[in-house]
């Protein structure tokens, strides 16, 4: 029977299609998805849904919703103090231990009005205080009460031009092989009302791990993206040319630009 | 002669197969973002001495072990759990390489697995959902008040102490039960979980995280989820192997299931010879053939009994394959 004759036939192949799956399986997946790792066609596609999620996560969320905020009595017990070890340089020991009197953040680029503000003058300004909960890109969450300035009240000083698209963070960390730690978010997260660089944690100046004098906090997103032991802002219309050119310090190393997920 | 029937249409069929490599892929890479903090905790927020389950290394009496840990129980697992030699020592790792992607520990790039094929699993499941809803398939294996009654039966059936499937149309209670519980529990609890995860979406969705009790709390309801995808695989291979694994896998490959041929045409396939059941009755071969066995081993069998059993059986298969064809 001809039917009879295309099942066998469509055996051998599905037999040997088995017998090579099986040595597939055998043969260790990790050297197969781990070539594929290398592969740079490959990881451009997987790297390809990211745009995809930052659009539709937004277009979900609208644009001013607060992330959830918490009372006192949630605030951790234990907070981790992640990412590269506060700055050694002398400089920073020094203003550290001299309350940063001498420190100023610098706020220029593509900006109407550059401006340096002492932190006596940031502490000046309207502040915002919340609690929220900070969730790290390894898995885990802490939750701790943030005080600083709204990054709209900078926003507002400063002026940005019509072609500022992002705002980058440069930062007083290096990590050991003496890269400068930076970031950068877009003016989306940047206009949000709980995005504050913060100089109060817990209601203490703060502490030098967490980053002091001055972090960011980028609620809607995750830990890697709020920069510490900020320097020096500046306002950009594309962050390509900056370092590796992935937007910051960890992108640089294949984590996502947008971290809401 | 070969009697075969269509039972998986072409889209069941694909997407089943890629259903299959993006859980992999997804459980797989997991794994490596769950080892970059192998711990899970309840709640909101993860305080250390809180974690009711932990995989981690430790050194004991100067030697390096691996253990995991649930509430009070701690088990040496080295070897397998919290600890891998390489070529450069023995490392602390939660899951070891072979079972993660990337193998080596990169969780950047496990993330960016995970949120590609957590895509391919969204799209794929929601095209086999539509498609098997629009022609009806899914009323088929739909858990119905009916069939929970036949739950019991069909387990004493399975465990020889019930001579009659309780079974009518194509899926059995118990099958219908799984399949039920995959795709209306389990699959909503895997991506409800994952997507309480996102610190954007909390925004706009409060009571995502809260619902499963916190942000924390839904990371262990993804990990579980994870589990319980993992054990229903094992239990489906298990399935498949055991009751004729070349006739189940042509069915799932080019549609075609064969129900009921002689030995000598088909000798590598001789478990699937027995299979007098027709469409979705996969299971029943084996408990047949073994209670059939079981009937020669009994003590005194009165014969009667046991010609009118056997002829009772040939009717029945008589009229279950008159009322297919």
């Amino acid at each position: 029977m001809e039917k009879n004759s295309a099942m066998i036939s469509r055996r051998k192949i599905l037999l040997g299609a088995l017998q090579g799956a099986g040595i597939l399986l055998l043969s260790g997946c990790e050297n197969i998805f781990d070539k594929l790792q290398q592969n740079q066609k490959w990881l451009s596609l997987l790297e390809s849904v990211e745009d995809g999620n930052r659009w539709l996560f937004r277009f979900l969320t609208g644009r001013n919703k607060l992330a959830t905020e918490f009372s006192e009595a949630d605030i951790s017990k234990y907070f981790k103090a992640n990412g590269n070890p506060p700055p050694p340089t002398m400089d920073y020991l020094m203003n550290a231990m001299g309350g940063w009197g001498l420190w100023k953040l610098e706020v220029g680029g593509s900006v109407k009005q550059p401006t340096q503000f002492s932190l006596d003058q940031l502490k000046s300004l309207p502040a915002r205080a919340q609690i929220t909960r900070h969730d790290c890109v390894e898995g885990w969450s802490a939750i701790a009460k943030w005080k600083g300035v709204p990054l709209t009240e900078i926003i507002s000083r400063v002026q940005p031009q019509p072609q500022a698209r992002y705002v980058i963070f440069y930062c007083m960390d290096t990590d050991s092989e003496g890269n400068n730690f930076y970031e950068s978010i877009d003016l989306y997260d940047a206009s949000h009302p709980q995005t504050i660089l913060a100089y109060e944690m817990n209601g203490q100046p703060l502490p030098v791990e967490h980053g002091a004098p001055l972090r960011l906090r980028v609620e809607r997103q995750l830990g890697y993206k709020m920069a510490k032991y900020i320097q020096r802002i500046e306002f950009v219309a594309s962050y390509k040319e900056i370092a590796k050119g992935k937007g910051g310090y960890w992108e640089d190393q294949g984590y996502e630009w947008y971290a809401g997920i | 002669m070969a009697n075969l029937a269509y039972r998986h249409n072409r889209i069941t069929r694909a997407t089943h197969w890629v259903n299959a490599l993006a859980l992999l892929i997804l459980f797989m890479s997991g794994l490596q973002i769950f080892n970059a903090f192998p711990n899970l905790h309840w709640g909101n927020k993860a305080e250390p001495e809180d974690a009711f389950f932990s995989i981690y290394a430790a050194e004991e009496g100067g030697e390096v072990r691996g253990y995991t840990q649930l509430f009070g129980l701690r088990a040496d697992t080295t070897g397998w759990l919290g600890i891998q030699n390489t070529e450069m020592g023995p490392f602390p790792r939660a899951f070891p390489s072979w079972i993660t992607i990337p193998g080596f520990f990169w969780l950047a790039g496990g993330r960016r697995w995970h949120f590609f094929f957590a895509w391919v699993f969204a799209l794929n499941g929601l095209l086999y959902v539509l498609f098997n809803l629009a022609n009806g398939h899914m009323r088929k294996f739909f858990l119905t008040p009916k069939d929970i009654k036949k739950i019991l039966p069909m387990v004493l059936y399975y465990l020889h102490l019930r001579r009659e499937s309780p079974q009518e149309g194509e899926y059995n209670p118990l099958q219908k039960m799984a399949y039920t519980s995959v795709l209306y529990l389990l699959v909503p609890l895997v991506l409800l979980s994952g997507l309480a995860m996102s610190p954007q979406l909390d925004v706009a969705f409060h009571w995502l995280p809260a619902m499963f009790g916190g942000r924390q709390s839904a990371r262990t309801f993804h990990f579980l989820a994870a589990g319980s995808f993992s054990l229903f695989t094992f239990g489906h291979i298990f399935m498949v192997l055991t009751t004729g694994v070349f006739n189940n896998m042509r069915s799932m490959v080019t549609g075609w299931y064969r129900e009921k041929v002689a030995l000598s045409v088909d000798p590598l396939a001789p478990v699937v010879a027995e299979a007098a059941e027709p469409v979705g009755g996969l299971e029943e071969i084996v408990p047949e053939k073994l209670r059939s066995e079981k009937a020669e081993l009994e003590p005194n069998p009165s014969p009667t009994e046991a010609t009118s059993r056997e002829a009772e059986t040939d009717t029945e298969k008589e009229s279950r394959k008159n009322g297919k064809e």
